[in-house]
Parts: C-alpha cells; structure tokens; sequence
C-alpha cells in the first residue's frame, strides 16, 4: 500500500459517507444512513491498515498521516454523534471536512518514511496521537456548526437545543483533549523524565485546552451568543496553530521536539 | 454587550496582578522558586491547602473572600491565562532577549513574575472551588469535580514540587564509574551513586540513498531504502540501482572499493548503479556514509549530481549499566528510551550518546532525575484520564435531565414536551 492508492479507497469511501448523508435526510431508519456512512469509514480505515502494515510503523508521524486520521475520525465521530442525539446534518459537516483533508493528501503527496526515532517507540504513541486526532474532529465539527448557527441570516439566534449541541460537543472534544494532554504527559515522563516542558507544541496545547475550558464555563453564565461563538472560533484557530501552525511559527522553529 | 459589575472587577484584579508582576519583574528580575526546595515546598503546600479553606469557610462572612472564586473570578483567570500562554506562544523563549518582552519577562516565561502570580491566583481560584465541590458533592457534576481536583493536584504539585525536583545529566564511560554529572546550569552534582557503563548497543535502520545537487547542496525528497541487493528505484531522473550491499565494510586507504571488515568502525557500504533516464548515461561505484574511521564516499553522476548515503538513523539504542548504590549493593539495568531504570526515588533515563562514533559509540549519556512528588503527580494524571472519560460518557446527559425535571414539575406540559423532543430528533 503506498500513497497512489489512496485515490482508490477515497473516492469509494466518499461516495458511502456521501450516500450515508443523503440518506439521513431522506430515510427514516437511522441505520441506513449509519450503515452507509460506517461502510465508508471502513473502507478508508482499511487503507489506513495498509499504509501501517506498508510502513512496518502506525502511520501517525507525518502531518500527511495525522490529516489520514483525522479524516477518518470526522467520519466516525459524524456517525456517533448522529446515532447518539440523531442530528442529521452531522453526516453532511463530517463528509465535508473529512473530504477536504483528503483533497490536501491527495493534491500535496508525502514521502512515507519507514523510519521511527525511538523516543515515537512507545505504547503512548497509538493511543495520543488517535484521540487527539478525534478530538479535532469534534472541535471541527463543533466550529462548522457553530458557524451556521451564527451567520445564517433566520433565525437570528440559536435555540436552547441548538446551542446545547455546541456544548456537548466541545464537552466530548475536550475530554478528549484532555485525554491527548495527559497521555502525552505520562509519555513525556517515561521518555524525558518531565511531564511537561512548555516546548512549542506543548504551549499551544496548553492555550487550546485552556480556550476551550474558558467556553465551558462562560457557556452557563454569559448569554451573549456573539461572544460564545466568537470564542469557540477563536479555539479552534488556537487549535489550528498547536496542530500545524507551530511548524510556521517563527517563535518554535528549532525550538520544538514535536517536529517528526 | 455591557459587562457587568462583577466581571469588571474580576478582570480589573487580574490586570492588577498582572502589572504587580511586571513591576516585580522589573525590580528584582526573574522569579526563583528555589525558596520551595524540600522541606519548604510541602510546608508551604499544607499551610497553602489549609488557607484555601479557611478563605471557603469565612467566604460567607466577607464577599471579597467569595470574589475570589466565585464564576467571575474562574473566567477572569481563565481568560488572562488563555492570554498569557498565547503571549507564551508567540514569543521565542530565549533568556538572552532584551526589550520590552525580555524586560516583561515573556522571553522567560516560566520565571516571570506575571505569569508565576497569575497562575498562583487561577491556582486558588480553582483550589477553593475544589474545596466547595467537596464539601457540597453533586453526583451530577462528578466529571467537572473530578476534573477540578485533577487539575489544581497538578497544579499544586507543579507549584510546590518543581523546585525540589532534581535533575543530573551524566557520561559514562565503558567499564569506567561515574559519580558526577552537571545540572541544568552546569554545576557538578554529585549522585549518591555510582554507574559504569558495561555496553552500548545500537540498532539502525537500513541506509538511504538520495540523489545530492553538489550546486545547490539538496538533496532529493525521494530516497532508495537499502533493504536487500537488487532493489531499484527512480529518483529526480535518475534509476539506482543497488547492485551489493554491505553492512559493516571499510575501504583500504588510497583505494575506492570497500570490503566487507567486521570491527570497530566498519561503516554500511553500497556498490550502486546509476543511469539517467533521459540521456541514457550510466555511473557505478560505491557509496558509504563513512563512519569515524572511514571518509563518506559519493558516486558522482556527472558534474552536478552524486549519489549519497546519509548516516543511518538509530531505531533503538540501549546501554547496560551496573550501579552501585551508597549501602554498596550492585544492580544492573538495561536503560534505553521510553524505558528507564528506576533505583529508590530516582529514574535513570537514556539521553544520548557520541554521535560521531554512532553504533560504535564508547559514551552514553543517560539523566538521573528525582522527583519526589511523582507519586502525586502520577495518580493526578490517571485522576485526569479518568476525568476525561466521566466527561465523556456524561456529556448530552443534561438533556435527559433537564427533561426529568420537566415532567416532575410540568405534568401538563409533559406532552408538548416529548412531542417536542420527538420532532427534533427527526430535524
């Protein structure tokens, strides 16, 4: 398995995941639309295995890998949230973020190395970098619905019901941060003999974490939608730049150890 | 928006702290926290656990005490820390900057004066929260005390432990015990007890062959991994061929072929073949990274380009260690990365090695850390851990809640309730 068949598995996996978000709409069975849509996640789960078992490593090192997870996970925490609160449109946000990070795959190609430096050798590994991964995923999701919410033009203000999926979701991605955070934590230890070092990536993690912790507790006592919803787009470029930015940062060149 | 009273001046006191931090940074340069070394640190950490609650318990008799953390405060401080770890962020931390950022001490964030006092209040803030929590537990809201606890344990321990951390960075030699390595600032440290190097031994990836611009000094994305003679690969226009390949060879002076010798020094050797795709010429000769005996050797491919092997990269590497302890007593540890050795209350980590001699390196330099807090700290992370998966498992849970109480309360508006409910779920 190599990075010219993932074209393949795309378009097979993005046409289930399309599918599974029309039907949603038009089904009345919530598991047709599910059926579908966890089809498409399997498939493009399958391609991920192959580029693992190609590597002889988790593929998990490059920006091009973690943008492989990260598909993948919009796809399978769309089909979660819509199979556990049946928000329909879930299916259709998850897609079409899960299809823009293909397209950045499949339009900017990788040099897969085999290569894992031993301090990557770690049970931590695996475990850190997939639920940081899915916690992007629900943090992009929550952002996109978010944004409907707030610039659609009727109505103007977000229901009770509506602003309560924003924080259930935000409340499921920052847990999983925090998952990420800790596990990266007990890692650091094993591996350096500190927790935490304040290195780059660890900083804006901290500043992600911290943003979105901010949304939560705001969320109960201010009722100004603008500001909430400012705050929640505001995270996710906090998350934009811990993720990928630090990498352009001219404050972390040469000063991270989270470049692979 | 208008904000209201309380939040001006929650965020009034934090601007306050903050510029009583600059003026202190100013005045006296960085923060030390080296006042908190063992036994200061845990008395300071009682008295501190101990005034958090009595500012819980006299909060009812004076409202300034209940400023302190109530939600007014909690998203003050979060905001201002938001706003310092993003400044945290954006400034390259180097203790040699100079300015306005060196002199607010943001090039130094950690030892800042602003950043120290408004964690510490973000600390307390949290701190008494926790003590409220805990005095009036709400199963509903396991997953934020859980959290809550999690989070001021961490920090707490990381206030109040740092400083009585230890950290020595040590050299061994082969067959030679070592007692003395350096800290973070250089001093020679002395370690109670003693380590000697009995082996190092290191694993490597199979070598790469890139395609070099001797012009521009780039060499090519696109690499062949030597894993077996007889693999091919197409690189920048041109096809390599690896024709023979050898692990450990060495090239006898003045001449270019290299032969296989297995001792110290021997260096990864490959005898490739060349051709370009477009004009058809072709080039073969050796190529070797060259080890600290060996020169590297290139096939050059024309004028311009030459085929080149990098030093392989290291998969694992691992010393073998014997150390004797104060009472005497011998043990032996096998330390690499991820995979310390633990001795009492110290960890022995593997840092590095003399990267000159690679695989056949004589050195190994592992870090002796003692961290007398770990325990602490271990069991506020798995707290944490745990805390995140409650989170999880309860988050959406408030619906359901929400709409028990409802039917509890409203029997007549039960129906409109669930026919509410019903119609969402198919939105």
């Amino acid at each position: 398995m190599s990075w010219n068949e993932l074209i393949y598995y795309a378009i097979a996996s993005i046409l289930c995941w399309v599918a599974g978000a029309v039907m949603a709409f038009k089904s009345q069975k919530r598991w047709h639309a599910a059926a579908l849509s966890i089809t498409g996640s399997v498939i493009f789960f399958a391609y991920i295995i192959g580029m693992w078992i190609a590597l002889e490593r988790p593929p998990m090192r490059t920006m091009g890998e973690t943008r492989l997870w990260y598909s993948f996970f919009l796809s399978v925490a769309g089909v979660v949230v819509y199979l556990r609160w049946r928000y329909k449109w879930i299916l259709s946000f998850g897609t079409m973020m899960s299809v823009v990070f293909i397209c950045i795959n499949l339009f900017k190609p990788e040099i897969h190395s085999k290569t894992l430096m031993p301090a990557l050798q770690s049970p931590w590994f695996v475990p850190h970098v997939i639920v940081y991964m899915f916690a992007y995923a629900m943090m992009g999701a929550v952002t996109l619905f978010a944004l409907y919410l707030w610039l659609r033009k009727s109505p103007k203000l977000a229901s009770d019901e509506e602003l309560r999926v924003c924080d259930n979701l935000v409340r499921i991605g920052w847990s999983f941060l925090t998952l990420g955070m800790v596990m990266g934590a007990l890692w650091a230890k094993q591996a350096w003999g500190d927790y935490w070092t304040w290195d780059p990536k660890e900083t804006w993690a901290a500043a992600t974490w911290l943003s979105y912790l901010l949304y939560l507790h705001m969320r109960p006592h201010v009722k100004d939608q603008n500001l909430n919803f400012a705050l929640l787009l505001f995270s996710f470029l906090l998350l934009q730049m811990c993720w990928y930015g630090i990498n352009y940062l001219p404050s972390a060149q040469g000063a991270s150890v989270h470049v692979y | 928006m208008t904000l209201q009273w309380g939040y001006k001046q929650a965020f009034l006191r934090c601007a306050l702290l903050f510029v009583v931090g600059v003026v202190l940074q100013i005045a006296f340069g960085d923060f030390s926290n080296r006042f908190l070394r063992q036994p200061w640190g845990l008395i300071f950490a009682i008295n501190y656990l101990y005034l958090l609650i009595v500012i819980y318990v006299q909060s009812d008799k004076w409202k300034w005490m209940r400023q302190i953390y109530d939600h007014h405060a909690m998203i003050s401080t979060l905001s201002s820390m938001v706003i310092l770890t993003i400044i945290f962020g954006l400034t390259r931390q180097d203790p040699d900057t100079e300015g306005i950022v060196g002199m607010l001490g943001f090039s130094r964030m950690t030892s800042s004066w602003s950043f120290n006092i408004l964690l510490v209040y973000f600390m307390t803030a949290l701190g008494v929260n926790v003590v409220q929590d805990l005095h009036r537990w709400r199963q509903r809201r396991l997953a934020a005390i859980l959290s809550h606890i999690a989070v001021f344990t961490i920090l707490c321990v990381g206030t109040f432990g740092s400083a009585g951390k230890e950290r020595v960075t040590i050299t061994t030699s082969l067959d030679k015990a070592a007692h003395i390595g350096r800290d973070k600032a250089g001093n020679s440290m002395e370690l109670p007890f003693a380590i000697t190097l009995k082996e190092f031994t290191m694993e490597e990836y199979p070598a790469k062959l890139y395609i070099l611009d001797t012009k521009t000094e780039q060499s090519s994305k696109e690499y062949l991994l030597v894993e077996e003679e007889g693999l091919t690969q197409e690189i920048d226009g041109w096809r390599v061929e690896v024709i023979k390949s050898l692990d450990m060879a060495g090239a006898i002076p003045g001449q270019a072929e290299f032969r296989e010798m297995k001792h110290v020094g021997a260096a990864p050797a490959v005898y490739v073949k060349a051709e370009n795709l477009k004009s058809g010429q072709k080039y073969e000769g050796w190529v070797s990274c060259g080890s600290h005996i060996f020169e590297p050797s290139f096939l050059r491919l024309g004028e311009r380009y030459a085929v080149a092997m990098p030093r392989r990269e290291a998969k694992r590497y691992l010393s073998r260690i014997v150390v004797i302890d104060s009472e005497g007593e011998s043990h032996r540890f096998n330390v690499e990365v991820n995979h310390p050795a633990t001795l009492g209350s110290w960890k022995i980590y593997q840092v590095g090695y003399d990267t000159a001699r690679g695989r056949w390196s004589t050195h190994s330099v592992l870090e002796c850390v003692r961290d007398g807090w770990y325990p602490v700290t271990h069991c506020a992370l798995w707290l944490t851990l745990l805390a995140g998966v409650v989170m999880f498992l309860t988050a959406g849970g408030r619906k359901v809640a929400k709409s028990k109480r409802e039917t509890k309360k409203q029997p007549l508006t039960n129906a409109k309730s669930v026919t509410k409910h019903r119609k969402e779920g198919k939105r």
